[in-house]
């Protein structure tokens, strides 16, 4: 990672800077990096940070389709570019992008994966070779007659790094690839691209969380368009303060090595748990109390409830589970497994096939559409599917409107809405023009406007950094302990460990386990259902008798041997 | 939910080369609307029904068929009733049969086309027989699209109900107005995907300006002059009658 070189890297710029006309803002300002063959580099950076504005220079789609001003050279393949467009780097180049939606279109894999290559005029058989190689690279051999739309998030992910692959580039740029997928889809993305790294390509991953990228080479930290930390994972994870100050979620292992004063970093839970062993900590005795459920009344209740969509799979089997007044709940599982139809059972979107839900004593089905909006809010998860006023304070107004509130009540209801997100001084702002987390407390905004007793989210932090998912978690805290019951669909270990109360896991349409946070984070088999992977804090907790799932309950654990020196 | 009509069969339908197709289409196309009579018109029914049964795709007939019962049944009932020499007479009953039948097959003959063409194959076809390929490609991506489309759609519309929003209320005109809220947010959507789509495209060398190759090239044979034939022979047939005046319906002659 060299920052002065002369010779050109497989992958690289040099003082690259970047300035986008509407609205005028510098993106990027002298960025220099280098990555060589076979090296995997992440790179992390709060939103506007300046990341995909880099990956889009690297592979010339700016300025070939989005118009800037750009100084400074870009290196492929081993040499600096000079006039080279996107349209001359196809092949060289691959991009993957967040929404694997949007860059498959073909009826099957394998015509999927011989798109690029058609496109590159490579001869039959030699083309054929390559779609067969692209797809056992990234283990979907058997799959190439698939329809890509009926593959999974983490298959669809690793087709596109197959079309990608199957091109022979040489280097790689992948945009938040495993974003939208689950846990168990984001390690296959992951797993997939550290074999890539044996076949010699340079790939450059933007990434928000840390855990994911510790097998990487090096990871570069941005902010304001500048690279301001860069290192192998071992060294950086640990500056903790140089993650929160470019507002990237810092390694929980780091954070609890400086909460107990260590020094150095540990990526293992195995080896933290030593090092902190070795340092004279101790974990207090349990105290053997679960934690208390506060007694509150039933606010809804699911009995026996299974649904079917039209001419497909059981998509919920026998569901039972009652959700009590001021509750938070952490619903979990894999991609498809049922979250979110059991979700709009709840909010009447959907229907039971057979069973019954009942909202406060009554049955959902009975309940006027209406009332039932007015009682469970829904926030989807992409902020878009429901924005559309010209001006914030009649985005927030919509429902209440539709209620039929006007005149002051609507206008206080309407600010308090947008205060309670953080975005007030707005209210005459067009929505379009605010960033994804801004326009997620929006969504969330437009909700809570109706004044819903419930409010349930559909995984609200997807896509947003650490600062903004942070935001969000507060706002629902602060929301949860006015009174509001929330659910959440999520997929992040942290967010289950750090705000719920309750966890209800489902597995293949059926909830099989509900219980606390801590029993869930703790305990391997239940997060292997989810398709989580244990917290490292709470590894590193089991490991030295304790069972705390954040840093901080586990400091707070934590005893001081006497007569051990700590560490240096 | 699925939208394409694309059936995964191993039927010699599907072997026909796109080319053929297309062209065996079109023919059909041209032999359904030369002539009116009803009785004339039913041996291109018939060819397209035989060519469904090959296809073994009766199962995207009886998914349409709210498509094609309404278009026969109004298609009949109109042409009778409006027929221009006083309507409800035998000959109109006869006209208003003969169009109905020749809207029904020129949409089964279209049911047979997609039940046995990828896009991609179509998208083949068509720049074979001169279209330029990235208007062919454009053309079929669309068909790739419509699903995407129609899955935000729905989703806007659930999360504008979670707002309160209700759309069979009012007039006319309030009504169309309650779908702003749906309207806007799947065409902003859209955008932002077609945005992405067109990058993910020239990133894989859409516009690289290399000749391009194919991996899985459809080949021509037996099948397809069999196709061609038949094909031709019906139109041939239909042409001879059509020159001789046979089987036509003319109001007021």
């Amino acid at each position: 990672m060299g920052a002065e070189r002369q010779k050109a890297p497989a992958l690289g710029a040099e003082d690259l800077c970047c300035r986008y006309r509407e609205p005028d803002v510098a993106a990027l300002v002298g960025v220099t990096l280098g990555l060589e063959s076979g090296e995997l580099v992440a790179l992390m950076g709060a939103s506007g940070a300046g990341k995909t504005t880099l990956l889009k220079c690297l592979n010339r789609v700016i300025p070939s389709f989005e118009s800037a001003a750009l100084s400074g050279r870009v290196a492929v393949g081993g040499r600096w570019l000079e006039r080279e467009g996107i349209r001359d780097l196809a092949g060289e180049v691959g991009m993957l992008f967040q929404d694997f939606e949007a860059q498959l279109f073909s009826t099957d894999v394998a015509r999927e994966v011989a798109f690029g290559v058609e496109q590159l005029g490579v001869e039959t058989d030699e083309a054929r070779k390559r779609v067969e190689w692209a797809l056992s690279a990234v283990g979907l051999a058997g799959l190439s007659r698939r329809d890509p739309s009926t593959l999974s998030g983490g298959q669809k992910q690793r087709v596109a790094v197959a079309a990608l692959l199957a091109m022979r580039p040489r280097a790689m740029l992948l945009d938040e690839p495993a974003t939208d997928l689950d846990p168990q889809g984001r390690g296959e993305v992951y797993e997939t691209l550290g074999r890539l790294r044996s076949q010699g390509l340079a790939i450059l991953s933007v990434e928000h969380e840390v855990e994911s990228v510790l097998g990487a080479d090096a990871i570069l930290l941005m902010r304001g368009g500048r690279i301001v930390a860069s290192g192998r994972p071992g060294e950086i994870a640990s500056r903790v303060e140089l993650f929160e100050e470019a507002g990237v979620r810092p390694f929980e292992l780091a954070r609890l090595f400086r909460s107990l004063g260590l020094e150095g970093l540990a990526l293992s839970a195995e080896e933290a748990a030593s090092a902190i062993k070795r340092a004279g900590w101790k974990a207090a005795e349990e105290d053997g109390a679960g934690e208390q459920m506060r007694a509150q009344g039933r606010l809804v209740s699911l009995e026996g409830v299974s649904f079917r969509y039209e001419g497909g799979e059981v998509a919920l089997r026998e569901v039972s589970f009652t959700i009590r007044e001021g509750e938070f709940v952490a619903l979990v599982g894999r991609n498809g497994t049922g979250k979110t139809t059991l979700a709009k059972q709840i909010n009447g979107l959907l229907r039971p096939g057979s069973g019954r839900v009942i909202w406060r004593g009554r049955e959902l089905a009975t309940m006027p559409r209406r009332e039932i909006a007015a009682s469970v809010g829904y926030v989807f998860q992409n902020p878009d599917h429901q924005l559309f006023a010209p001006t914030l304070f009649e985005e927030v107004a919509f429902g209440p409107r539709n209620f039929g509130l006007g005149g002051a009540a609507l206008r206080r209801r309407v600010e308090e809405a947008i205060a309670a997100v953080g975005l007030e001084g707005l209210e005459d702002k067009d929505p379009f023009w605010l960033s994804k987390g801004e326009r997620q407390r929006l969504a969330i905004a437009s909700v809570i406007s109706l004044d819903p007793e419930m409010l349930i989210l559909d995984e609200p932090t997807t896509g947003l950094d650490y600062r903004q998912a942070l935001e969000i978690m507060r706002l629902l805290e602060r929301l949860n302990r006015q009174g509001r019951t929330v659910v959440m669909i999520t997929h992040s270990p942290w967010l289950v460990a750090g705000y719920a109360g309750r966890v209800l896991v489902m597995e293949e349409g059926e909830l099989r386990w509900e219980g606390a946070p801590k029993e869930f984070l703790l305990r391997e088999e239940l997060l292997a259902r989810a398709g989580f992977e244990m917290p490292p804090v709470a590894a590193v907790s089991r490991r030295l008798g304790s069972r705390a799932v954040t840093v901080e309950e586990l400091v707070g654990k934590l005893k001081k041997q006497e007569g051990v020196d700590r560490e240096k | 939910m699925t939208l394409s009509l694309y059936l995964e069969r191993a039927t010699p339908l599907h072997r026909v080369h796109p080319v053929t197709k297309v062209v065996c289409m079109v023919g059909t196309f041209v032999a359904t609307f030369l002539l009116d009579e009803p009785l004339f018109i039913m041996p291109v029914v018939a060819l397209v029904a035989s060519a469904a049964a090959i296809a073994r795709a009766w199962v995207n007939f009886c998914r349409l068929r709210w498509i094609f019962l309404p278009v026969f049944v109004f298609t009949l009932a109109i042409w009778t009733l409006f027929y221009p020499q006083g309507g409800a007479s035998e000959e109109a009953l006869r006209f208003g049969l003969g169009m109905a039948l020749k809207l029904v097959t020129f949409l089964g003959t279209g049911v047979v086309f997609l039940s046995t063409t990828t896009i991609e194959e179509a998208a083949y076809g068509l720049s074979c027989l001169g279209m330029p390929y990235r208007m062919a490609f454009t053309l079929t991506l669309s068909f790739r699209l419509v699903p995407l489309f129609l899955d935000s759609a729905k989703a806007v519309v659930e999360a504008q109900r979670c707002r309160g929003l209700e759309f069979s209320r009012g007039g006319p005109l309030e009504r169309f107005r309650r779908y702003v809220p749906v309207i806007v947010p799947v065409f902003m959507g859209g955008l932002r995907r077609a945005d992405h789509m067109a990058i993910a495209l020239e990133v894989r060398g859409f516009s690289c300006g290399r000749r391009r190759s194919l991996v899985t090239k459809p080949a021509a044979g037996l099948r397809d002059a069999v196709a061609g034939v038949v094909a031709a022979a019906v139109l041939v047939l239909y042409l001879f009658w059509w020159w001789n005046g046979t089987g036509l319906i003319r109001p007021g002659v």
